[in-house]
């Protein structure tokens, strides 16, 4: 068969291609669904950002635009959205254009295979949490093409810093989701919910500790995030790798690194909080409960995981590099090593 | 390392330590004063705007032209010309002060000896233009009557020659308060 001869709409005007295209509408309204829902956190996370870390300094945060502030994201976003696009002279223009888009694509690939409510996920692949492994190290690329694009010794500086952090602390944050997919016995999202909604505690968080403290740090050190802001360290870097970039790129850098928090939230969330179940022993206390939806535990999960980012940034400085490096190396690979192996031993002897 | 110490170092004591103080920093009101919407009243005493005391009985400046301000001012900023009137009084014709060049000792009101001139509580007078800051005698007038009016009286007395009874913080001050009063 000739592939030229072949166009789509023959494809779909065959009989039983009806299925196909209801399916494609439906991941379609799922995708706008999800992007709309993730969008408007976003907007909202900075605020709520500012807000909470202002309130912890004893401050006030936004106050001026709308009542409490509340229309500051929107105010942020017509002002990066008309600023003047600058372009450094001798940055490396496709580069300079793509690396944003790479970073922001990385980000929001994650959001497909993560089940906000019971199968409601835009994709409900079976190797779900390794695609949200590989998509989180593959906004690093982003990263370091800004920051080599940019012919800016900072911004430079910024993405070797990211590329080296990110490289060291996707192990440990794999390793450490090792033990939740060794008690799941499975790498699909929908499945580790599933799994845990019927294990006797509930959630993995309880048999997972070591587990979910490698996975927090290791978690914060991916999206850049104070203590481990090293490639975006304002006292030595200016801003990082993204210093040559303004107006919507400078958008898109910052929509991705917090899209990036999110996705963090909701794997927190999914494997360690259990998803968009609760406990049975909180149902069976307070029967009234079950009737709550369960994209609302999901998102006050998220929210609380985001939250704590947060509240870690009002409270820790920056680590050293050399700090960071040993405490990604020497403290947390073995510590999920160990936790592999436990988690291991343990489940052969229940067995 | 003893058992204490490796407690304090796998439990994090430190950050936990640290980040219980910032969370219940959240619950406490902010000391933060919204400025341009909530305005901290001055301090008597405070040295802005620069005014010249109206007499009440003339309506014309209390300044005799003495020139003792100006000679005072460090910053050399005070401008006076005077003439001689027709019963041979001394008369001042202008009293200027380049507000820009000022630097707010208040040597000028301490070395009045009739209590002309003052600095005023004012304190926003920003401006885009230079002109604007270049003070005449019937603006600095007007910024009495403005400015201090009626509070006049009281700023010379309780400030520049004060009783006992003045000597207490004001309200709006941060002092640290002995427990027992």
């Amino acid at each position: 068969m000739n592939i030229f001869e072949y166009s789509i709409f023959e494809y779909f005007l065959k009989p039983g291609s009806f299925d196909v295209l209801v399916n494609i509408i439906i991941i379609l309204v799922k995708i706008a669904i999800v992007l709309g829902v993730v969008m408007f956190h976003v907007a909202y996370a900075t605020y709520f950002e500012r807000k909470t870390i202002g309130r912890m300094q004893v401050r006030m945060g936004p106050m001026e635009v709308g009542p409490h502030g509340l229309l500051q994201p929107i105010a942020d976003m017509l002002k990066l959205f008309f600023k003047e696009d600058i372009i450094p002279e001798k940055a490396d223009k496709t580069i300079f254009y793509i690396a944003p888009i790479v970073s922001l694509m990385a980000a929001m690939s994650s959001l497909a295979v993560i089940p906000f409510y019971k199968d409601f996920a835009v994709a409900n692949i079976n190797i779900g949490l390794l695609f949200i492994l590989a998509m989180s190290s593959l906004g690093s690329y982003g990263i370091i093409l800004s920051g080599w694009s940019s012919d800016s010794k900072y911004a430079f500086l910024g993405g070797l810093r990211s590329s080296a952090q990110v490289l060291s602390y996707e192990i440990a944050m794999a390793l450490s989701l090792v033990g939740v997919m060794m008690m799941a016995g499975s790498l699909n999202m929908n499945e580790i919910v599933k799994a845990q909604a019927e294990y006797p505690t509930g959630l993995y968080l309880i048999p997972q500790i070591i587990g979910f403290f490698v996975f927090v740090v290791a978690a914060l050190a991916e999206t850049n995030r104070t203590p481990f802001d090293l490639p975006e360290a304002e006292s030595e870097l200016v801003a990082g790798y993204f210093v040559e970039y303004s107006g919507m790129r400078f958008a898109l850098f910052y929509v991705a690194e917090y899209v990036g928090m999110i996705i963090m939230g909701c794997l927190a969330a999914t494997c360690y909080f259990g998803g968009w179940t609760i406990p049975w022993y909180i149902i069976k206390i307070l029967p009234f409960l079950k009737y709550v939806p369960g994209v609302v535990w999901f998102t006050l999960k998220v929210y609380f995981v985001v939250f704590c980012y947060y509240w870690i940034r009002a409270t820790v400085p920056r680590y050293r590099y050399d700090q960071l490096m040993s405490i990604g190396w020497k403290l947390l690979i073995p510590l999920a090593l160990a936790n592999i192996a436990i988690t291991g031993i343990i489940k052969v002897m229940v067995k | 390392m003893t058992v204490q110490e490796f407690f304090r170092k796998i439990f994090f004591i430190e950050i936990l330590k640290g980040l219980s103080l910032t969370l219940s920093r959240l619950f406490t009101k902010p000391v933060t004063r919204r400025y341009p919407k909530q305005k901290r009243p001055a301090a008597l005493g405070f040295r802005g705007l620069h005014a010249l005391v109206r007499n009440p009985a003339t309506g014309d400046v209390k300044c005799v032209g003495c020139g003792l301000c100006a000679a005072i001012c460090p910053s050399r900023c005070i401008y006076i010309y005077t003439s001689e009137g027709p019963e041979h009084q001394k008369i001042v014709d202008r009293y200027e002060i380049e507000v820009l060049r000022c630097v707010y000792c208040a040597f000028c009101v301490e070395a009045c000896p009739f209590g002309a001139i003052v600095l005023t509580p004012h304190y926003e007078y920003a401006n885009y233009r230079r002109e604007d800051f270049y003070m005449t005698k019937e603006k600095l007038l007007e910024n009495w009557d403005k400015y201090m009016g009626d509070k006049g009286l009281d700023y010379f007395d309780k400030f520049w020659n004060p009783k006992s009874s003045h000597f207490t913080t004001p309200e709006g001050q941060a002092v640290w308060r002995h427990k027992d009063g």
